[in-house]
């Protein structure tokens, strides 16, 4: 293992999902720090304000994305997303991770060039393992 | 002797006059029926050639006849001609005239013979006939005729025409007042018609409401094309109209049907997706925990894990409970309306949410003097009422008391309730499709669910209603309810 992750972002608005996945990152002390958004608006909110004052530290590595959320879904945060992504100076690999098991949300996702892959939930503990140690290496 | 009395049978049941032509000296002999066919007697009128030309043929008939007749006298060249002859009550009687050989039996005679066939009202019965087809198309498709003639500045219509309009067959069509025949909402197309086609000469094909003399609506197919003179100018209109109330009426039933599977299709959908989604939010969740629990050691942690199943297992069970809601609007539909006062429903409501509405300093004005009583299942309209006060007031206005305002009215056939609230909006552009979506929360609050609206279109839809909304960030919002 090169580093340990420093910051990943989890944007979703199911409460229990978030606090598990929080329980098997600390567990596994998987990364350094975690920051959760309830929805699309507040997360975008957040990464246009960073754009400003372009702190590395606050620059998430990986972004965990659910699709259904409320204010702003999943899509519409990764429209507004791709439009600034390229100005932080870092790569952000991002997830959808999304109860959604139909095809079209599937195919939608993957012809979007930002998202790395498509979780369904339930994740396993070790989806989220061998995530965290191919961004590592 | 034998051949004789066959001639004189036939001849009788020819029931027909006739001439014997004898040579030497040329004479012609009229036969009792002749004479009595055109009302004559014997010594009114001298039975020769030329008194017959002079005196009663028609004149027209005169020089033809003349011609036939001695070339057949001269030549035996036989002929069939339609004559008039002048009977004694000053009246023209219509013959057919033909010589024996022309006559479909084969009469063998001595002398030469013409006979006389009278003809009653032939040519008037082709007209007739014509007409009894014309009509019996007419009547039977219920098309009616009409021309419009821009120098006389007139309209004439058919007896059809009049009929499916239901005017007297005296009617005298208006042509500076032709909008009355059409349906309010149709006049401005059926002017653009007639407009295009009498500058243009645009013809016209198409489905169009008209209004009867007893102002009763119905679909028409009309069709019109302009009518030339010989300079090409378009000088008139001409065309049918044919009554399609019956066919138009069952393709907008069938229409209607359509639109309701389209929207029963989509609200299944609406449901799987729901199914899918909400549910398996839950069961991943559990899966996940137990894996998390699996991977711990320590008995303390596990057990504070176990807590977590207990908070998964009642949204489980919420979720659950809002699919079974669902579910038992559709399986309601069935149940039987009853005739519900909308202010007994209201105030049901009010005395449920009281501390709600004090705390929050509501006002409610109610006005339900346009209808004051629906056939509706109650426990839905009470459902509604509440949904839509209870969010009026969740999303009020930071800076002003809520006041929600519900009223019912009639417009056109169609009765509505309106329910509108001066809170702080929806954004349209934003959430406008999204808004009546199951889980769709449009504010931050932490109450909010979205369930409500979800439920309220539904229990709307599923009695064949329409609920609408409009709203405005800082203004308010409106939700109408078409019944």
């Amino acid at each position: 293992m090169s580093h340990k992750i420093g910051l990943t972002c989890i944007i979703d608005d199911d409460s229990m999902y978030v606090n598990l996945v929080k329980k098997i990152i600390e567990a596994k002390n998987l990364c350094q720090n975690l920051m959760v958004f309830q929805n699309g608006k507040d997360a975008l909110n957040y990464f246009e304000a960073i754009l400003t004052n372009l702190d590395k530290a606050a620059i998430p590595e990986i972004i965990f994305l659910d699709l259904n959320m409320p204010v702003m879904d999943g899509w519409e945060f990764l429209e507004n997303f791709t439009k600034i992504k390229n100005n932080f100076g870092k790569i952000i690999t991002l997830y959808i991770v999304s109860s959604s098991i139909n095809p079209v949300d599937v195919e939608r996702a993957k012809n979007i060039n930002s998202v790395k892959d498509y979780l369904i939930k339930p994740v396993t503990i070790e989806d989220l393992e061998s995530i965290f140690l191919n961004q590592s290496t | 002797m034998l051949q004789n009395e066959l001639f004189n049978n036939v001849i009788q049941d020819f029931n027909a006059g006739y001439w014997e032509l004898y040579d030497d000296p040329d004479r012609e002999v009229w036969s009792e029926k002749f004479y009595e066919t055109i009302g004559y007697s014997k010594e009114e009128v001298s039975p020769t050639l030329d008194y017959f030309l002079e005196h009663l043929l028609h004149k027209e008939d005169v020089d033809v006849f003349r011609d036939n007749f001695l070339n057949y006298r001269k030549n035996s060249v036989n002929f069939k001609q339609h004559i008039r002859i002048l009977s004694k009550q000053g009246e023209y009687k219509l013959f057919r005239c033909a010589t024996n050989d022309e006559l479909p039996v084969n009469i063998k005679s001595e002398v030469d013979l013409i006979f006389f066939f009278e003809i009653k009202l032939e040519p008037e019965q082709n007209i007739t006939k014509d007409n009894f087809y014309y009509k019996e198309t007419a009547q039977m498709t219920a098309t009616g005729s009409w021309y419009v003639d821009f120098h006389k500045r007139k309209s004439y219509w058919d007896f059809e025409t009049r009929r499916i309009l239901e005017y007297p067959d005296d009617y005298i069509p208006s042509l500076k007042d032709s909008a009355i025949y059409y349906a309010k909402d149709s006049r401005q197309k059926a002017a653009d018609l007639f407009f295009n086609c009498a500058m243009v000469g645009t013809p016209f094909n198409t489905e169009i409401k008209m209004v009867t003399a007893n102002k009763r609506v119905f679909w028409v197919r009309a069709i019109g094309k302009p009518v030339y003179n010989e300079n090409k100018e378009i000088i008139g209109i001409r065309g049918v109209f044919q009554d399609i109330d019956d066919i138009k009426t069952k393709e907008l039933r069938l229409q209607k049907s359509i639109d309701i599977i389209a929207s029963q299709n989509s609200r299944l959908f609406n449901f799987a997706h729901i199914v899918s989604h909400n549910l398996r939010s839950h069961t991943s969740n559990l899966s996940l925990l137990v894996q998390l629990i699996e991977g711990i050691d320590n008995p303390e942690e596990k057990i504070a894990l176990i807590d977590e199943i207990k908070q998964i297992s009642s949204s489980l069970n919420t979720t659950i409970e809002h699919l079974n809601e669902i579910v038992t609007i559709h399986t309601n539909r069935h149940q039987e309306r009853k005739s519900v006062k909308f202010q007994n429903a209201l105030n049901l409501v009010i005395n449920g949410i009281g501390r709600m509405v004090s705390k929050s300093k509501t006002k409610i004005e109610a006005d339900f003097k346009e209808i004051e009583e629906i056939d509706y299942i109650p426990a839905y309209l009470e459902s509604i009422l509440l949904n839509l006060i209870t969010n009026a007031i969740k999303y009020k206005h930071p800076d002003r008391d809520p006041i929600i305002n519900i009223t019912t009215y009639i417009e056109g056939n169609n009765r509505y309730l309106k329910i509108s609230d001066n809170g702080r909006g929806i954004d349209m552009k934003l959430f406008g499709d999204k808004i009546f979506g199951m889980y769709k929360t449009f504010h931050y609050n932490d109450d909010a669910v979205g369930i409500g609206l979800f439920l309220t279109k539904n229990q709307v839809e599923s009695l064949n209603g329409k609920i609408t909304v409009e709203s405005e960030v800082d203004t308010g919002t409106t939700f109408i309810i078409e019944f």
